[in-house]
C-alpha cells in the first residue's frame, strides 16, 4: 500500500515537472540568457510569490512588450514570444513548479 | 461650656466642596498626564529621529550587499550580516523572506519606532533585490534619554502638580466666599431672631400659668389654654432653633436617663397639643429603659418627634408610643410621607407637607442628636395612612 501510493506521488511529481521541462526549457535552451535570470528579473519586478505568479501566467498567455521584462536586446532579437498553448490548469502548474525551482525562500543562509 | 465657633456648612455643601475638589485633583491629574505623555512622545520622536538618520545608511550599505547577492544568487546565498545591527527582509505581501532577529511581529506602518528596547527602521529598497519589498534594521536601544525624559517628568510634574493645588487652594476660597457670608447671614439672623424671641415668649408662658384658671368661665379657659398652645409652639420652635445655632456645640452632659420617665413627661407636657387635635396617645412599655445620654438632648428628640407626630396628623387621630428593650417608636395616623422623599428628611429645611406650618428643622435636629449618641433612626410609613418614626441603639 505504501509502495502504491509513493508511485503515484512520484508520477505525479513528475508529470509536474515533465510540464515545465518539456513546454518551458526547450525554447529557453536556446537563449542565451538562462532561465533563472529570468526567475530573477521577475522577483526584482513583482517580489511576493502571489505577483510574481499572476505576472508571468499573464504574460505567457498574452505576451506583450509593455508586460516583458526582457531586455530591449534581447526583445529586438528574439522578440516576444507566442501565445502558451498550454490550458490554464497546465500553465499553473508549470509556474508553480518554476517558483518552487528558483524561490528565495529556505535557500539563504 | 461651649466648642470653639467655627461655620459649619450643611452636608450638602460639603459634599459639593468635595466633588469639586475630586473634579479637580482627576483633572489636574488628567492635564498633567497628557502633558507627560506629550512630553515623552516628543522625546521618543527626537531620540528616533536621531537613529533615523544613522539606520537610514547603514539600511543603503545593507541594500546595496542584497543587490549585489540578487545578481549572483545562483553562485551565493550566504546572507549579509553586519555587527552593528540585525535585519530581514520581507516580500510584498509581508512574508519573511529572512531574517537575523526573532522578532516575527514587524510594524510596517510605521518608518522607524520603538518596541521591547529595541529600534526598527523599515526601509523600501528602489528595486526588490531576492524579493525584498522591505527591509528591515534591528538595533538595541540606549535607553538613557528614557531615564532622563522619566526624571524630568517627575520634577516638572510635581512642581506643576504644586502650583495647580495652589491655585486650587484659592479657587475653593473664591468659590466659598458667598457661600460662607450667605451661612454666616443666616446664622447671624436666625440668633438674633431667636434671641428676639426669648423674652416674649417666657412673658406669655409665664403669665399663662400664673392666671388662676379655677375662676375663669369656660369661654375664656379655652381661650387662655389656644393661648397656651401657641406660646408652647414658638417656645418649641425657638428651643430648635437655639439648639441649632448654639446647643450643638454645647459639650453633652451625658448621665444614665430613663426613656419611660422622659416619654410619660413629655405626654403630659403635649397633653394640650394632642387634646387640641383630639388625639388618642397610647404608650406601650413593658420595661424602662436607660440610655447614657443628655438629658436634654434626647429630651429634644422626642420632642420633635411627638411634634411632628402631633403635627401631621389628622384630627382625632392616635398617636401610639411604644418602648422596648432596643428601639422606641412613635407612630401617628396621619398622611404619611411618599416613599421618594424619606431620604431627603433629614436634611435642614427639608419639608415633605408644606400643608401644615413649620421650618423643616425638626428631624434636622433628630438627625444631629442622633449621630452623636449612634441612634439609628428609620422611618416606614404608609401614604395617607401612618408614619412610624423607630429610633434603635
Amino acid at each position: 500500500m505504501v509502495k502504491k501510493i509513493l508511485i503515484i506521488c512520484l508520477l505525479h511529481v513528475s508529470i509536474f515537472a515533465a510540464i515545465y521541462t518539456q513546454n518551458c526549457i526547450p525554447c529557453h535552451t536556446k537563449m542565451p540568457v538562462k532561465i533563472d535570470k529570468f526567475f530573477y528579473r521577475y522577483l526584482l519586478k513583482y517580489s511576493s510569490e502571489e505577483n510574481l505568479k499572476n505576472a508571468l501566467i499573464s504574460y505567457l498567455k498574452n505576451p506583450t512588450k509593455e508586460k516583458t521584462i526582457l531586455q530591449e536586446g534581447l526583445q529586438n532579437r528574439f522578440g516576444v514570444k507566442k501565445n502558451t498553448i498550454l490550458n490554464d490548469e497546465d500553465l499553473k502548474k508549470a509556474v508553480d513548479e518554476y517558483w518552487d525551482i528558483y524561490k528565495v525562500f529556505g535557500k539563504l543562509k | 461650656m461651649l466648642k470653639s465657633w467655627d461655620t459649619n456648612l450643611l452636608s450638602s455643601e460639603k459634599k459639593t466642596l468635595f466633588s469639586f475638589l475630586i473634579l479637580y485633583l482627576l483633572f489636574s491629574i488628567t492635564l498633567l498626564s497628557i502633558l507627560g505623555v506629550i512630553y515623552y512622545n516628543f522625546q521618543k520622536d527626537l531620540m528616533l529621529q536621531k537613529y533615523r538618520l544613522e539606520l537610514s545608511s547603514l539600511a543603503n550599505e545593507q541594500i546595496l550587499k542584497l543587490k549585489y547577492l540578487h545578481v549572483n544568487f545562483d553562485k551565493k546565498r550566504t546572507y549579509p550580516r553586519n555587527t552593528r545591527f540585525k535585519s530581514g527582509i520581507y516580500d510584498s505581501s509581508y512574508k519573511k523572506i529572512f531574517a537575523t532577529f526573532k522578532n516575527n511581529h514587524i510594524d510596517f506602518s510605521k518608518i522607524t519606532y520603538m518596541e521591547n528596547g529595541k529600534i526598527y527602521l523599515i526601509k523600501e529598497p528602489e528595486s526588490y533585490y531576492l524579493g525584498t519589498k522591505y527591509l528591515v534594521l534591528e538595533v538595541d536601544s540606549d535607553v538613557s534619554w528614557m531615564s532622563q525624559t522619566y526624571k524630568t517628568i517627575s520634577l516638572y510634574g510635581a512642581v506643576l502638580f504644586l502650583f495647580m493645588m495652589v491655585f486650587g487652594w484659592f479657587l475653593l476660597r473664591l468659590l466659598l466666599k458667598p457661600m460662607r457670608e450667605a451661612i454666616e447671614l443666616l446664622d447671624r439672623f436666625i440668633k438674633d431672631t431667636t434671641h428676639e424671641l426669648n423674652t416674649p415668649v417666657n412673658a406669655i408662658m409665664s403669665n399663662v400659668e400664673m392666671i388662676d384658671k379655677t375662676n375663669l368661665n369656660e369661654k375664656l379657659a379655652k381661650k387662655i389654654k389656644r393661648i397656651d398652645i401657641g406660646a408652647r409652639t414658638v417656645s418649641n420652635l425657638y428651643q430648635d432653633l437655639t439648639y441649632l445655632t448654639l446647643s450643638h456645640k454645647i459639650i453633652s452632659n451625658d448621665e444614665d436617663v430613663s426613656l419611660k420617665e422622659i416619654i410619660e413627661e413629655r405626654i403630659e407636657y403635649f397633653s394640650l397639643f394632642c387634646d387640641s387635635k383630639k388625639l388618642k396617645v397610647s404608650f406601650t412599655c413593658k420595661e424602662d429603659k436607660l440610655l447614657h445620654v443628655d438629658r436634654k438632648k434626647i429630651t429634644k428628640l422626642i420632642d420633635n418627634l411627638f411634634s411632628n407626630a402631633i403635627k401631621y396628623n389628622k384630627i382625632k387621630g392616635s398617636i401610639d408610643i411604644v418602648l422596648q428593650e432596643e428601639y422606641f417608636e412613635f407612630k401617628d395616623s396621619g398622611r404619611g410621607i411618599k416613599q421618594e422623599k424619606i431620604e431627603d428628611m433629614f436634611k435642614r429645611y427639608a419639608r415633605a407637607d408644606t400643608s401644615v406650618g413649620g421650618f423643616g428643622l425638626g428631624l434636622s435636629i433628630v438627625g444631629m442628636i442622633a449621630d452623636e449618641y449612634f441612634l439609628h433612626v428609620n422611618i416606614t410609613s404608609k401614604e395617607k395612612e401612618w408614619t412610624k418614626v423607630r429610633v434603635e441603639w
